[in-house]
């Protein structure tokens, strides 16, 4: 019998696009040919934009990347900066920084996972996790009276001190985590049929992975041992004792599962990050108008969707001259077709799951 | 066993229906916004107002907007003070920039409106509502300004 | 043993007494009744509609630990009468390309099976709108025309999404049909009549799912896979497919759809109390206790029974995701056919056994 692949047109209205992507779908009945992402409709130009601001200016805008981890990304631009400057940053300022980015991953993945479930159609799911990210929400609520885009972490060490009693309710909630984590694998992790959707699908290979320049839990699930944190650490993660989860095979299941054991490692850190928290200052002293010398710098750091750098020229302005930023879900996302071909309609759901995009990110 | 799983699920999702809820029911009952919120729009102290700009100039976004007049005495002025919440970042470094304080967050979270001219709010006018202005400063004598 | 008639049985004695001497016919008269069984069976429709919806979205909440609706009427009850107005009065929107006829009679299609399902739900003694001596027969062959309104509705709506959904709705109601009925075979093999009063009165003492566990446990995942509710609920797939074959109804037209899928997950849940959970029958209790129990009304029971059994539908749905349609289909052909091939084989033997064993 002669059939005919026909084109579908996925986004960017869409429920399980995370945003406004759009994927042109080949298939031959519910069998996917190709996947084309198009994306750009979320694009604001935040680096052309970033070029007309001032250094301490373009913090904000990088919380509108990657929103769902954006302390990272606050830390990560704070970083580039701080060392085309030379600044030294203070210790509490350090830890401080090292615990809301965990804080911010462990957030971030539990969207990540929520998303995914939910994709698959296991709502309750998808609340659980929710509810339990209000936590994380508040403490940050507190900590800078921000719930999402932060601006918290700034060039020369944080905004202000966290409150009186924060680090207390931080601590209530790292001793709280391995229940939620319980309830996870109860409900998500040990269900047979999220299982049986989930693994052997969409095998990536890691020399594939290392090709198409894939960071993150996305390399990691296929056996790639690649995390910025331990193989190029940055501010004091050298300090501190964590293990990188690492998949066997590649799998739709691998990708998730690091994720999740990413989560309890984030909590390992901020564990020994509040035990070893010193009092001091909690801000470097910057000069009122940052002027950093001529030069250009690249930093990266570990987001919770990969290998988040930033190219930073300066040309002893107050301005960048030059304001770039490696987002790793833009990187991830090429992988979508490879991902996809042969594989059915509801698995393209379950791949674009996780390989965790975030639009504000790849249309940045 | 296949099936122990989907037992745990349901075991689990089964004890959640008579956990206590987690809602917050909105409209009646108002949420803790915290000490340090950001949201809302700003609240000018104008009779603490230096009129120097460097909220302006902080804003990354160009939402907050003023316009100064000088004085009899040579000194600036406050002439409008307005807050463009739809352009607002909400990144806090205009209060951070005050130098005398002046300006901080309401707490009015829900500013939903019709039009974009709805989300812009002039915070001198509305300080004036309060019966907040500057105490007009008597003329000084000519010889001493240098 | 319940030789009283109960509230809704004298209530039909009444109306009878009433319509007779207006009528005269006897046969008039049948043919009025069958009037008002069918009114009774529509109200219960919507009535019942209308409180599942709150029903669903109550148990989403609580398993989700949120309240549900809360806003309108005590408890939210209104908010589902609330949302049907907002339905009724928003535009009927036919968008441009659709097929006219197939896409504005898929609706209608949709609820008549649903209505027509009711006409042999034992609802109580003596409370069968019509008991036909075929009754499991004719249940399973008007609930099967289930499948064409949503083909339609996929083919008509001349969209991609809703053709996808039709064709796994084709592909998933036709397969799970199959091991739905093999199911339901054990327990009339016990029986020996396809009658749904005489199945009910055959579990008097013994419910069925004592003795056809694995029937039930068919029965059920066949049935959450015949009224496409999760982990089964592909054709509507919303991750996946927007909204599968509904895509492009809006207002009434989508409600009824609604209502037919309501209408057929208290038709399966009434069956499964029928055929397995002893339908109108008390709980089996000895003693002074059991003569309580048989005080209480059997349309109690029965409705007890079907809404327990909604539940865990509800229970299934929020708990689970979703399979995939090749998972699905595996699933339907490779297992649940062959164990309920299996357990009419186990029934066959046992009832052959038992009747050597009592000499019969």
């Amino acid at each position: 019998m002669q059939t005919q692949t026909y084109e579908l047109n996925m986004g960017p209205q869409h429920p399980s696009t995370h945003g406004v992507l759009r994927i042109i779908l080949e298939l031959d009945g519910e069998v996917v040919v190709k996947a084309t992402p198009v994306i750009g409709y979320l694009h604001r130009g935040i680096e052309k934009i970033c070029e007309g601001k001032t250094y301490g200016q373009t913090i904000p805008f990088t919380d509108r990347m990657d929103y769902m981890h954006s302390m990272n990304n606050n830390l990560g631009l704070c970083q580039a900066v701080e060392k085309l400057m030379g600044l030294e940053v203070p210790e509490r300022a350090e830890y401080i920084r090292v615990i809301m980015a965990e804080l911010s991953r462990i957030a971030s993945h539990m969207i990540y996972a929520g998303a995914l479930v939910n994709d698959l159609g296991g709502v309750t799911g998808f609340v659980f996790l929710i509810r339990d990210r209000e936590r994380i929400l508040e403490l940050f609520n507190k900590a800078c009276g921000a719930r999402m885009t932060f601006n918290y972490i700034r060039i020369g060490g944080v905004q202000q001190d966290v409150p009186e009693g924060w680090v207390e309710e931080c601590r209530r909630f790292v001793d709280d985590f391995p229940e939620m984590m319980h309830t996870y694998n109860g409900l998500i992790m040990g269900n047979e049929i999220f299982q049986a959707r989930m693994k052997d699908i969409a095998i990536l290979p890691p020399d594939r992975a290392v090709a198409m320049a894939a960071s993150g839990g996305v390399l990691r699930a296929s056996g790639v041992n690649y995390d910025v944190r331990k193989d190029d650490p940055y501010g004091i993660y050298d300090r501190f004792d964590f293990d990188v989860p690492l998949g066997t095979k590649g799998d739709n299941w691998d990708r998730f599962i690091v994720r999740m054991q990413e989560m309890e490692q984030s909590i390992r850190i901020i564990d020994q990050a509040l035990k070893q928290m010193p009092e001091g200052p909690v801000m470097a002293k910057v000069p009122k108008v940052i002027k950093p010398p001529v030069g250009e710098v690249y930093h990266h750091v570990e987001n919770s969707k990969g290998d988040l750098g930033y190219y930073v020229v300066s040309d002893g302005g107050m301005k960048p001259y030059r304001w770039h930023a490696r987002r790793p879900a833009m990187v991830n996302l090429q992988l979508l077709d490879e991902l996809c071909r042969g594989y059915k309609i509801a698995d393209v759901v379950a791949i674009l799951g996780t390989l965790d995009p975030v639009l504000g990110e790849v249309d940045c | 066993m296949q099936g122990k799983g989907l037992l745990t699920g349901m075991g689990i999702t089964f004890r959640e229906f008579f956990r206590k809820k987690v809602t917050e029911e909105y409209p009646d009952v108002q949420p803790d916004l915290g000490d340090r919120f950001r949201g809302g729009k700003i609240h000018l102290v104008a009779s603490k107002c230096i009129a120097c700009g460097l909220c302006q100039n902080a804003c990354p976004n160009g939402s907050v907007r003023l316009t100064t007049v000088k004085d009899a005495n040579n000194k600036r002025q406050l002439a409008t003070y307005v807050h463009d919440t739809g352009l607002c970042l909400y990144c806090n470094l205009c209060i951070e920039a005050c130098p005398t304080k002046c300006i901080e967050w309401t707490k009015e979270f829900a500013l939903s409106s019709y039009s974009r001219d709805g989300l812009v709010f002039d915070c001198l006018e509305a300080a004036r509502q309060r019966g907040d202005v500057k105490p007009p400063e008597a003329p000084q004598p000519d010889g001493e300004k240098g | 043993m319940n030789s009283n008639p109960d509230l809704l049985t004298s209530l039909a004695g009444s109306i009878r007494s009433v319509l007779s001497p207006l009528i005269g016919n006897p046969d008039g008269v049948d043919m009025a009744m069958y009037g008002v069984g069918l009114l009774a069976v529509i109200t219960l429709i919507f009535t019942n509609a209308v409180i599942l919806v709150w029903g669903e979205r109550k148990v989403a909440g609580f398993m989700q630990s949120r309240y549900g609706p809360n806003r309108l009427g005590p408890w939210g009850l209104f908010q589902s009468i609330a949302d049907v107005l907002k339905l009724m009065s928003k535009e009927d929107y036919r968008p441009k390309l659709v097929d006219k006829w197939v896409w504005a009679l898929a609706p209608i299609i949709m609820f008549a099976p649903a209505v027509a399902a009711y006409a042999v739900l034992p609802f109580g003694k003596d409370l069968v709108p019509v008991d036909l001596n075929i009754g499991i027969f004719y249940f399973i062959a008007v609930s099967s025309i289930t499948t064409i309104p949503l083909l339609m509705a996929g083919w008509g709506s001349n969209n991609k999404y809703s053709l996808i959904g039709g064709m796994r709705a084709v592909a998933q109601m036709v397969s799970y049909e199959i091991p739905l009925v093999f199911s339901m075979l054990g327990a009339i093999m016990l029986v020996g009549s396809l009658k749904m009063s005489s199945i009910v009165e055959a579990q008097s003492h013994i419910w069925f799912v004592f003795l056809q566990p694995v029937a039930f446990l068919v029965y059920v995942i066949a049935a959450t896979a015949e009224t496409n509710r999760a982990p089964f609920d592909l054709v509507e797939g919303e991750s996946e497919i927007v909204a599968g074959p509904l895509t492009e109804y809006s207002g009434m037209r989508w409600a009824m759809f609604f209502l037919g899928e309501y209408a057929n997950l208290l038709a399966v849940s009434a069956i499964a109390s029928a055929v397995f959970l002893g339908g109108w029958q008390p709980l089996p209790l000895p003693g002074a206790l059991g003569d309580m129990m048989h005080a209480i009304p059997g349309w109690i029971w029965f409705a007890l029974k079907t809404y327990i059994m909604i539940f865990v539908f509800m229970w299934f749905r929020w708990t689970f995701p979703r399979f995939r349609v090749d998972q699905l289909m595996g699933f339907g052909w490779k297992v649940l056919l062959p164990l309920s091939l299996a357990n009419i084989l186990v029934t066959g033997v046992g009832i052959f056994l038992y009747r050597v064993a009592i000499g019969g």
